[in-house]
C-alpha cells in the first residue's frame, strides 16, 4: 500500500504532505469557517454540518490541492474513518437543547451519529464506494490497514482514511489517502511521523 | 405584512444556517424549496420548529406543509391568518 497524500487540520494550522500550508489567525472565532473561506469553495451545506462533518469536508478539500479524485471512478473510493469520542459533542448539544432549553433542532439531531460525516463526503463527492466509521480507543494504523485491505479485495482502488475528533477540548482532523500499490510499507511513510505520534 | 416578511427572512437564515445568504437574496415569492436556496427535507422540519417556537403555530396536517412553506409570501400569510 502507498500513502498518496496526507493532511492535518488544527485550529492553529493546516498541513499538507508534511508542509504547513496555512497558519490560522489565533483570534479567529470560527477557525473552520476561516479555512472554508480560504479554500474558495462554494458548498452552502457546509454551514449546516456539525463540527465532525465540517472537519472531514475541509480535510478532503485540502487534499484536493494535491489529489485529482476524478481519476477514480465514483465507486472506486472507499472511506474509512474513526475517532474516540464518536459524535459526543453533537449528542450533548442535542441533549442540552432538548432537556434544558426545550428546543429540538432537526438539523442538530441528524448529526447525532458519527458516520453521518462519511455520508456527507459521499454526497459531496458523489462517491458510491463502501464507507465505514469506527469508534476506537486510540488511533491504530494496523486497524486502518486491515480495513483497507478488505476494501482493496473488492472493487475499491483508493481508501480515504481519517481520524476526526471534535469535542470541547480538542478539534483535529488527520486524513490520508492510500492506494493499493505494492512494494511500499505504509508505516515507513510520512504518515507515522504526521499522525501516530500526534494522536496517541 | 412586509415587516413580518423581512423578519421571517432573517429567522429563516438563522434557523437554517444559510450563512451564504442575506435577507435581500430571498424574494417574497421565490420557491423556498426550489434550486436557488437548495433546501432539503431537514430544512422542512426546521420550518415546523421555527413556526412553533417563534409564533406558537403547529402544522396539524402535514400535507399542508408544501403550500405553507412554498414561499415567504405563503409563510407570512399562514402566520397572519392563524396567529392569535
Amino acid at each position: 500500500m502507498k500513502v498518496v497524500a496526507t493532511c492535518s487540520l488544527f485550529p492553529e494550522e493546516i498541513v499538507l504532505n508534511g508542509k504547513k500550508i496555512e497558519s490560522i489567525p489565533s483570534n479567529e472565532v470560527d477557525w473552520k469557517k476561516w479555512v472554508y473561506s480560504s479554500l474558495n469553495i462554494e458548498y452552502p451545506k457546509f454551514h449546516k454540518m456539525d463540527s465532525l462533518a465540517k472537519l472531514a469536508f475541509l480535510g478532503i478539500s485540502v487534499l484536493e490541492k494535491e489529489i485529482d479524485f476524478s481519476t477514480y471512478k465514483d465507486e472506486e473510493v472507499g472511506l474509512i474513518f474513526a475517532n474516540k469520542y464518536s459524535s459526543y459533542y453533537s449528542d450533548n448539544k442535542h441533549f442540552i437543547n432538548y432537556t434544558q432549553k426545550n428546543m429540538v433542532s432537526p438539523s442538530d439531531f441528524v448529526y447525532t451519529l458519527p458516520n453521518i460525516l462519511t455520508g456527507e463526503i459521499a454526497i459531496f463527492k458523489k462517491w458510491y464506494g463502501d464507507n465505514v466509521f469506527f469508534i476506537l480507543k486510540k488511533f491504530d494504523i494496523e486497524f486502518f490497514i486491515e480495513q483497507a485491505e478488505f476494501m482493496f479485495s473488492k472493487s475499491i482502488k483508493a481508501c480515504l482514511c481519517g481520524w476526526i475528533e471534535s469535542n470541547e477540548n480538542s478539534e483535529q482532523a488527520y486524513l490520508f489517502l492510500i492506494e493499493n500499490k505494492e512494494g511500499i510499507v505504509l508505516k515507513d511513510e510520512i504518515l507515522e511521523e504526521l499522525i501516530i505520534d500526534k494522536i496517541n | 405584512m412586509s415587516e413580518l416578511k423581512e423578519k421571517l427572512k432573517a429567522q429563516i437564515i438563522e434557523q437554517l444556517n444559510l450563512e451564504n445568504l442575506t435577507p435581500a437574496d430571498i424574494k417574497n415569492d421565490m420557491p423556498l424549496f426550489g434550486e436557488e436556496l437548495g433546501l432539503d427535507s431537514i430544512d422542512a422540519l426546521e420550518f415546523i420548529v421555527l413556526l412553533e417556537q417563534n409564533y406558537g403555530l403547529k402544522i396539524t396536517n402535514p400535507s399542508e406543509g408544501k403550500d405553507i412553506f412554498f414561499s415567504v409570501d405563503s409563510l407570512a400569510a399562514f402566520i397572519e391568518k392563524n396567529i392569535v
